[in-house]
């Protein structure tokens, strides 16, 4: 089976990230391969184990941190990576970012696509529902289970749906993108991590790709970046057990939050 | 072709519209409004009493009839709504609340359209004549405004950001429309199992009451069931709860769970790890009940009550049902 996985490098949850100017971000230097792509990766790994002659293809799109991404994916047992791309597209909206891609997996054709559910930067959820879009196949979002009885035509899987966990049966090719369960992510051995900083990470760049289509371009324009609304400090309860649980309900009432 | 409308997709959860949906309404009533635009319910399969429902709340409902959308479907729901943008005219703006379905689907149908789409968002606006929002990033530390260029301007909108508008009362219109649809997408669904059985719907919940490692054992949870009853809340937990098997994944709330924005969310033996913060920082009001003074989540609440959880919730309960 041929399975890619699309990657992303974001800065990792604890790294402080601020408002520079309407335009621009203050981001502390502290970038991770983003948490659901981990995820994705160790799925397609999985999978490897009950069916060896896959090929699984870990390709990131962007700047130079990309490369970071796929010394990750390496690391964890990725033979095949790519980097596509340059800094132009660390501008790019959305959909081109989608385009992009697509255009370079036509050339794959791979069965399974695996991307993670949602980037830990802009949280879009959108890279993986347009890709399967634009190559004109199946997907489903958010997904919990891979049964182990893939073949080279069909596979089970299980997503969760507003409260339900939804079975369903799909033919290749398919995307799916990967929800927390999915997988577990392991830590890497020292071997492969020494290997990965080794590596050569071919790019691809972005003129060896048929991207003439104008109207994918340039859909969405930042206005500008906000700082979030900021809680007031927090009041503390004063009086002791068992009157300060009145004291918060009473708060709570008087304000007209319950 | 264009057309002058503004569309919400409703959706239908257990036979009844769904809180987010109402909510959508009134947010796309008031962007119509402003400039000067009709404002349609879009129904995609769903039933007659559902339009009708609709039709006494906005003056205009879509309803797309065709046997294959029972079940949703993303593909499905591309398909359809392309050609529904094909018959109409594209609207300037196309809405639905940011569900699992919501955010798979909508990117698909916005790509098929050529259009722009954001998610997530926590408020929807018009920067000149270009339909814009605003949605938290990087966790939700920075906002980013953005517009969209592109007709329609697509959109989801987490549930919980809108106030539910009051006083609705239309005689709307209900137009019918069939649509054709491939008979097979490549996907199949073969079974469906309700993963917390009788639980009501974190994200559209307005009020959240959530519980961590504090509460000491998964029976304690009992407690904070009780205390969610009352206050007609969900329940909600921790990544540690989860990981320790104390309770099931779809109740996290977190970077890597569920992202909340209720108008009411009680922690209560919760740290306040980044983590969990990032998924709830959007609540209207945070409670936080923790027995260190020095716990995290204090600078994320606006009440604070240190304490023993599993002492105070009772109490809690007892001060919400006496009337005074
Ligand atoms: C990549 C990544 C992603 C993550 N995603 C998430 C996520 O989505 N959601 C999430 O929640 N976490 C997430 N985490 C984990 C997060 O960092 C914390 O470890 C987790 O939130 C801690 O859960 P907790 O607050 O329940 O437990 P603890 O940190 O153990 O805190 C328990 C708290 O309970 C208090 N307490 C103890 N007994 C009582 C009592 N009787 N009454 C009152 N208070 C009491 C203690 O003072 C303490 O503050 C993630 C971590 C990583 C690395």
């Amino acid at each position: 089976m041929k399975i890619a996985v699309l990657i992303k490098q974001v800065p990792d949850h604890e790294a402080l990230v601020r408002v520079k100017s309407e335009q621009e971000l203050d981001i502390e230097n502290r970038y991770v391969c983003s948490f659901f792509d981990e995820i994705a990766i160790e799925a397609a790994l999985n999978i490897r184990k009950n069916h060896p002659e896959s090929e699984i293809t870990a390709i990131s799109a962007g700047g130079k941190k990309a490369v970071d991404a796929l010394r990750r994916a390496v690391a964890l047992g990725i033979d095949q990576v790519e980097h596509l791309g340059d800094e132009s597209l660390e501008m790019a909206d959305n959909c081109y970012l989608a385009y992009v891609l697509a255009e370079r997996l036509k050339a794959i054709q791979p069965d399974l696509i695996i991307c993670g559910k949602q980037a830990g930067d802009d949280d879009f959820a959108a890279t993986g529902p347009m890709v399967a879009e634009y190559l004109n196949i199946p997907h489903v979002s958010a997904v919990v289970s891979l049964g182990s009885d893939a073949d080279a035509n069909q596979v089970t899987l299980g997503r969760e749906v507003e409260g339900e966990i939804w079975y369903l049966e799909s033919n290749f090719p398919l995307l799916i993108t990967a929800e927390k369960g999915l997988a577990e992510p392991h830590v890497p051995v020292v071997m492969r991590v020494m290997k990965a900083m080794r590596a050569q990470i071919p790019g691809i760049p972005l003129n060896e790709l048929d991207l003439k289509d104008k109207k994918q371009q340039g859909r969405l324009r930042r206005l500008r970046y906000t700082v979030p609304p900021e809680r007031a400090d927090v009041a503390m309860m004063r009086e002791p057990y068992p009157q300060n649980a009145a004291e918060l309900i009473e708060h709570l009432k008087k304000n007209g939050v319950i | 072709m264009m057309c002058n409308e503004i569309w919400v997709i409703a959706e239908i959860r257990q036979g009844r519209l769904t809180r987010s949906t109402h909510q959508l309404l009134g947010a796309a009533r008031k962007l119509a409004d402003e400039r000067n635009l009709q404002p349609a319910a879009l129904l995609i399969g769903g039933e007659q009493v559902h339009a009708e429902e609709l039709a006494q709340k906005i003056p205009l409902v879509l309803r797309i009839e065709n046997s294959g959308l029972e079940t949703y479907e993303a593909v499905r729901y591309a398909h359809a709504l392309r050609q529904l943008i094909e018959k109409r005219g594209r609207p300037k703006v196309i809405m639905t609340a940011a569900g699992s379905s919501g955010v798979e689907f909508m990117p698909r149908v916005a790509m098929r359209c050529d259009s722009g789409y954001a998610s997530y968002c926590v408020d929807l606006f018009w920067e000149g004549e270009e339909p814009a929002c605003r949605r938290p990033v990087y966790g939700g530390k920075v906002y980013e405004e953005l517009a969209i260029s592109t007709v329609p301007a697509f959109f989801t909108v987490r549930p919980g950001v809108f106030p539910v508008p009051e006083n609705l009362s239309e005689t709307g219109r209900v137009e019918t429309i069939p649509i054709d649809l491939p008979e097979d997408t490549g996907l199949r669904i073969i079974e469906r199992k309700g993963i917390s059985p009788g639980k009501k719907d974190l994200s559209e919940a307005l009020c959240v009451v959530a519980g961590g490692r504090g509460m000491g054992t998964p029976e304690n949870f009992k407690l904070l069931e009780k205390l969610a009853e009352v206050l007609d809340g969900a329940v909600g937990v921790s990544r540690a709860v989860v990981d320790a098997g104390w309770m099931p994944h779809d109740l996290q709330v977190g970077k890597s769970g569920k992202t909340v924005s209720p108008g009411l969310y009680i922690a209560c033996g919760i740290s306040g790890a980044i983590h969990h913060v990032l998924g709830m920082n959007t609540a209207k009001v945070v409670v936080a009940i923790n027995k260190d003074p020095d716990a995290l989540i204090f600078r994320n609440a606006d009440y604070g009550l240190v304490g023993d959880a599993l002492e105070v919730i009772p109490e809690l309960i007892k001060a919400i049902k006496s009337k005074t």
